[in-house]
């Protein structure tokens, strides 16, 4: 299927670092590492490095949200409820009045913790069953590939909402619900990679040489997924975060008193007309994150390879 | 000159609401929105959607709003109605010429058919309860029989109905939208099918329905026959909206012309204090009553000095204050103001955090102990800032409360099974009598069902003694005392509050009645709109 | 080609098979009971065991799922718990609803989406490749339901120009259309962009460029249909994802869709109309693929079916 990336577009090689079309037709540069290639085609883009920017600045604010902020994310007050934006409360309090800065700050926590290890979660599972399903073929590779078509073929939102029942709702089962829904997409991509590697040379040497197959697997195969592995996993991070916003919306994400940002939303947008900023803050945290890593991976996939396909 | 603007967006708004329904021009229409789609018309078969049961039927009685907090009950199908002396024989007189909606008129045998069908077990219906203390209710429910022993039809108009035992609040019963009339010759042939279609959905009530579109909005037409005169409104339109902000903004965009603010407690201050709005608000008393419950099975609260404790851990005066804004009082017992044999001078349960630690560290937790509160997940629901609220309050005393999301099958479910720990909830009257609060929570089955667990055969005792006690006075003073021996002594629940029901109506709503018991399915048969 | 079509189809019976199986398992470990969900606060133990053995609840549960595959074998989806009547009619009727939300969406995402995609190919790294790339992926990158309670506040309630949430004139389709689809617009930008960019490193085009004709319009001649080729197909697909996708636009924007239902059923622990929904939902999936696989193929004579 076309939706996959192509065999013949696995960047072996370094990819050219030149941009098109200004010196395509120059005389071929003396060959350089990879990773410098990569690193001086990321660095002409100006959105790339203003995505790089903004998730260091969020993984700044997870880890010195005690240090930036008097308040506590849970210390709740009833008397400065709902308060505007103040010099006392940069962005106001919510309807608990707790500081909302502070929640927000906490949330960048929450925030990066769900966009992360669910996808390392669903990557680890989609990658294991991939590189296993593309190596063996056969009946190994029907039934993985058919239970993939199953979860990709399954309305995704309904599903986490059904495991999240299931498990009860918590943080941990959050990432687990994520993780169900989100493996089938990464096993596709690896098992096609491993497909069209099976057959090339150095592989043939290392089977003719005897070396076992799970070290193939995971030292010579895998690494050379790698650069793919790295694209899905920046853009699945934002994936996993608006997922739990939704599934908070739903009411099966985070739980409350979690000062997670789509949970703040849900809970404030009571407040649009009366205390506006309840829900409109962490809204725009959200976006700009997520914003943040989407131009990071683009960026990270322009610079491994312009032509992959999402 | 802001005023004015606004007054001319609002009229402008207005007028393209109009031109957009050319259709209904010139037609009295009122519309409000309902956050739940109603399933069916048939009142025997639902337990919380009455809005279309209460404007479609008409009951043997209906439950009148006569002044704010009270109500009485008065002729509705039946003219009159005789009970005997030893409270087991009910007859009622069955009004004439009152017709269906399908032209025919009806009779004592309607009636009848009515609660037969709802016994039937064929009908699988859900309100059964209303039923139980009519002779031979069971037989018919299991099956064994192919009537009901206790439902007689003496004349064309007058049916008899016998109960196995006295119980008072029969008459009030009947007058709740479970026990709406049905027309014979219509429902029987529909069997199942009943009521799921404006085509299959018959009464005697002040509307018809005539348009029904699922998740989407009902329409009911006022009935040109209606017995007690056609309704002073042409149309009244219900939105099913299940998202309350939006159900808030349609309200704000003038598409819907009524707020039920008990979709948006929060927001009862902006409506107050709201320039456009703070005239346009109706309030009107509700008869029920917020309340956490103890489960008794689950520890400490097994435990009466940690139920105590709970009970004076909680600033109840904070919490109506700051998060229902004031818009109630305080309540000390099991019956709510409103409702007949309420006991003001009922003991008063003190705010006394010193008090609340010292009983527990006699129960044996001077370090605090650990609890759960059970809460439907729902992040923007009232129970969750109550419950929230509550965490931080009685954390000083030594309850370490967490929470415990469910979503709503899962929680009632659990609930049913006894096995629900402490949970936040609120209970309005179906019918106007202590029963329907005493016995839902405190009877034998109620109070496992409701996972309190109070397991106490003095109250089982009482609360029968209190269905069948046919002296007014004795009844009070029963009631009065058990509400001490299950608040004070046993301390099996914490009562919170009962609170005002508040509504903000567009300006172009004249007349807008507050049900009786407050809730938030009405009668829009007394509305009246410009 | 029919032999294609066939194999797929008959591929795709144990998926059928295996979703309606994964729910019905999964729902089955859920604890809940529709039932006491129907009786809600007025719960009457007597009438919750009375009424699930009538509506043969209490049957254990490989009996109840055979009862439905074999329901579902000769067509009939059975008859929905909750809202009592079929569930093939619940989700007929919804259907036309959330099938014009997901083409209106899907154009929008189209008309966003493949021109930023074709200028940031263009013009990599420029301003305009930003500022359109840019736009493209906010979509994506905010909450449905925030951009919808924001898309309301201004454009319904303080503006006044469109309804705030209904489905009953063009005029409602709008909000929810633009949300929905502004939240697919950058998968489209990106596909249309790496796929031009792909075709840009072609031969014909370096000849076509070598014979000395200029940049863009080079690209947008001989290039633009080429590129199109996945992105034609993949719009199949999004259709299809839309229409499953949109639950959460359908609830803040008050359509009665098949999303709805199948959220409502799920929380009602409605089990025929649940396994109903997502069947539809599911097959609907399928064909979708099947399609794009089949228009793909059909497009380029490169791909021979096997």
């Amino acid at each position: 299927m076309s939706k996959d990336i192509r065999p013949d577009e696995i960047p072996l090689s370094a990819p050219s670092s030149v941009p098109f079309p200004a010196e395509e037709f120059e005389a071929v540069e003396p060959p350089t590492s990879f990773l410098k290639d990569v690193w001086q085609a990321y660095r002409n883009n100006r959105m790339a490095l203003g995505g790089a920017l903004g998730v260091a600045l969020l993984v700044f604010m997870a880890v010195f949200a005690p240090l930036l902020t008097p308040y506590g994310p849970f210390d709740i007050d009833l008397d400065v409820m709902t308060l505007p934006p103040s010099a006392a409360h940069w962005l106001g309090t919510d309807q608990f009045g707790r500081d909302l800065l502070t929640r927000i700050l906490y949330g960048s926590r929450i925030s990066l913790v769900i966009g992360i290890v669910p996808t390392l979660l669903s990557m680890a599972i989609g990658t294991t069953l991939g590189l296993v399903g593309g190596w063996y073929g056969g009946k190994i590779d029907y039934a993985i590939m058919r239970l993939a078509d199953i979860v990709l073929a399954f309305p995704s939102v309904l599903l986490a909402m059904v495991v999240m029942y299931t498990l009860g709702a918590s943080l941990f089962n959050l990432f687990i619900a994520l993780a169900v829904v989100g493996w089938a997409g990464t096993s596709r991509v690896v098992r096609s990679q491993v497909i069209s590697l099976r057959e090339k040379e150095f592989v043939e040497a290392c089977r003719a040489m005897g070396v076992k197959t799970p070290v193939i697997l995971f030292r010579h195969i895998l690494p050379n997924c790698l650069p793919s592995l790295i694209v899905l996993f920046t853009l699945g991070i934002p994936g996993a975060i608006l997922s739990e916003a939704s599934l908070s919306f739903l009411g099966v994400g985070a739980q409350p008193p979690t000062p997670s940002w789509g949970l703040i939303i849900v809970s404030g947008k009571e407040f649009l007309f009366s205390a506006p900023w309840i829900a409109i803050a962490p809204g725009v945290f959200i976006l700009l994150t997520v914003l943040a890593f989407n131009f990071l991976g683009d960026g990270l996939r322009d610079a491994f390879d312009p032509y992959m396909k999402p | 000159m802001r005023k004015n603007w606004q007054l001319l967006c609002l009229t402008a708004l207005c007028a393209l609401l109009v031109l957009a329904c050319g259709a209904w021009a010139g037609e009295k229409v009122l519309t409000v929105a309902y956050n739940e789609e109603p399933q069916t018309a048939d009142g025997q078969m639902t337990t919380s959607c009455y809005m279309i049961p209460l404007n479609v039927y008409d009951r043997l009685l209906e439950c009148a709003t006569v002044g704010p907090g009270k109500s009485e009950l008065v002729p509705g199908l039946a003219e009159s109605w005789e009970i005997s002396d030893d409270g087991k024989i009910y007859t009622f007189h069955i009004r004439k010429g009152v017709k269906f909606h399908s032209g025919e008129e009806l009779t004592g045998k309607d009636v009848v058919y009515t609660f037969d069908r709802m016994l039937d077990p064929a009908t699988k219906a859900l309100n059964t309860d209303i039923l139980d203390f009519v002779d031979g209710a069971a037989e018919r429910m299991e099956g064994k029989a192919d009537s009901t022993r206790g439902l007689e039809l003496v004349d064309p108009y007058t049916v008899r109905i016998t109960l196995k035992e006295p119980f008072v609040p029969f008459l009030s019963i009947l007058a709740s939208p479970q026990a709406s009339i049905l027309s014979e010759a219509f429902t029987r042939p529909l069997g199942d099918k009943y009521g799921l279609s404006p085509e299959t959905t018959c009464g005697t009530g002040p509307f018809v329905l005539t348009e029904w579109v699922l998740n989407d909005h009902h329409t009911l037409a006022a009935f040109d026959d209606y017995w007690r005169g056609r309704s002073k409104l042409d149309r009244f339109v219900v939105k099913v909206v299940t998202d309350t902000e939006t159900m808030r903004m349609l309200f704000e965009s003038g598409e819907i012309d009524i707020f039920d603010c008990d979709f948006a407690i929060s927001q009862i201050p902006y409506f107050l204090g709201h320039k456009a709005w703070k005239d346009q608000i109706v309030s009107g008393p509700r008869v029920g009553i917020y309340y956490f419950t103890f489960n008794q099975q689950i520890k400490p609260f097994d435990d009466v000095r940690v139920r105590k404790a709970f009970q004076m851990a909680v600033d109840r005066k904070k919490l109506l204050e700051k998060l229902y804004y004031d818009q109630g009082q305080l309540e000390n017992g099991v019956m709510p103001a409103g409702l007949i044999h309420y006991n003001p001078g009922q003991t008063v349960i003190p705010y006394d955090p010193a008090r609340a630690k010292a009983l527990l560290a006699e129960a044996g937790y001077p370090d605090g102990v650990d609890l759960e509160i059970a809460l439907i997940a729902s992040a923007s629901s009232q129970w969750q800032k109550m419950s929230e609220v509550v965490q931080a309050m009685v954390a000083p005393v030594g309850f370490r409360v967490t929470l415990v999301q469910m979503d709503e099958a899962a929680w009632y479910a659990t609930r049913k099974e006894g096995k629900l720990p402490m949970y936040c909830q609120k209970w309005s009257a179906d019918f106007n009598d202590p029963d329907n609060f005493f016995y839902t929570f405190f009877g034998s089955k109620g109070t496992v069902a409701r996972s309190f667990n109070n397991i106490s055969d003095e109250v089982f005792a009482a609360l029968d003694r209190g269905r069948s006690e046919l002296d007014f006075a004795k009844r009070g003073k029963l009631y009065a005392d058990l509400e001490k021996t299950i608040v004070i002594d046993q301390a099996a629940w914490l009562p919170l509050f009962s609170l005002k029901h508040l509504y903000v109506t567009q300006p172009r709503v004249k007349t807008f009645v507050v049900p009786w018991n407050g809730w938030s399915d009405f009668s829009a048969y007394e509305m009246e709109v410009e | 080609m029919k032999k294609f079509i066939l194999q797929r189809l008959i591929v795709s019976i144990p998926v059928l098979v295996g979703v309606t199986f994964l729910l019905f398992w999964l729902l089955n470990v859920v604890p809940g009971d529709p039932v006491a969900l129907m009786m809600k606060e007025h719960i009457s133990v007597d009438v919750v065991e009375r009424v699930r053995q009538q509506m043969h609840l209490d049957d254990p549960a490989w009996v109840r799922y055979l009862r439905f595959l074999w329901g579902a074998v000769r067509g009939d989806l059975g008859e929905s718990y909750k809202l009592k009547r079929p569930v093939a009619d619940l989700i007929l009727n919804a259907f036309p609803n959330t099938f014009l939300l997901a083409v209106a969406a899907a154009l929008f995402a189209w008309i966003v989406g493949i021109p930023a995609g074709i200028v940031s190919a263009v013009r990599k790294y420029s301003l305009s490749d930003h500022f359109f790339m840019g736009f493209s992926l906010m979509g994506v990158s905010m909450p449905v339901f925030w951009s919808a309670l924001l898309f309301q506040y201004l454009f319904a309630v303080k503006l006044g120009w469109l309804p705030v949430a209904g489905f009953n004139s063009w005029k409602c389709l709008v909000m929810p259309a633009v949300v929905l689809g502004w939240s697919s617009a950058g998968i489209v930008a990106r596909l249309t962009r790496s796929s031009l960019l792909e075709v840009m490193r072609c031969d014909y085009i370096r000849t076509a460029r070598a014979k000395g004709l200029l940049g863009v319009a080079v690209i947008l001649r001989h290039g633009l249909k080429n590129a199109m080729l996945p992105v034609v197909t993949v719009m199949a697909i999004q259709v299809a994802s839309l229409l499953a996708g949109a639950v959460i636009t359908e609830s803040v924007f008050n359509i009665p869709g098949v999303g709805r239902i199948a959220v409502g059923a799920i929380q009602a622990r409605d089990m025929p109309l649940l396994q109903g929904a997502v069947l539809f939902e599911t097959v609907l999936v399928i064909f979708g693929n099947l399609a794009a696989d089949t228009l793909y193929a059909w497009l380029d004579p490169r791909i021979k079916f096997d």
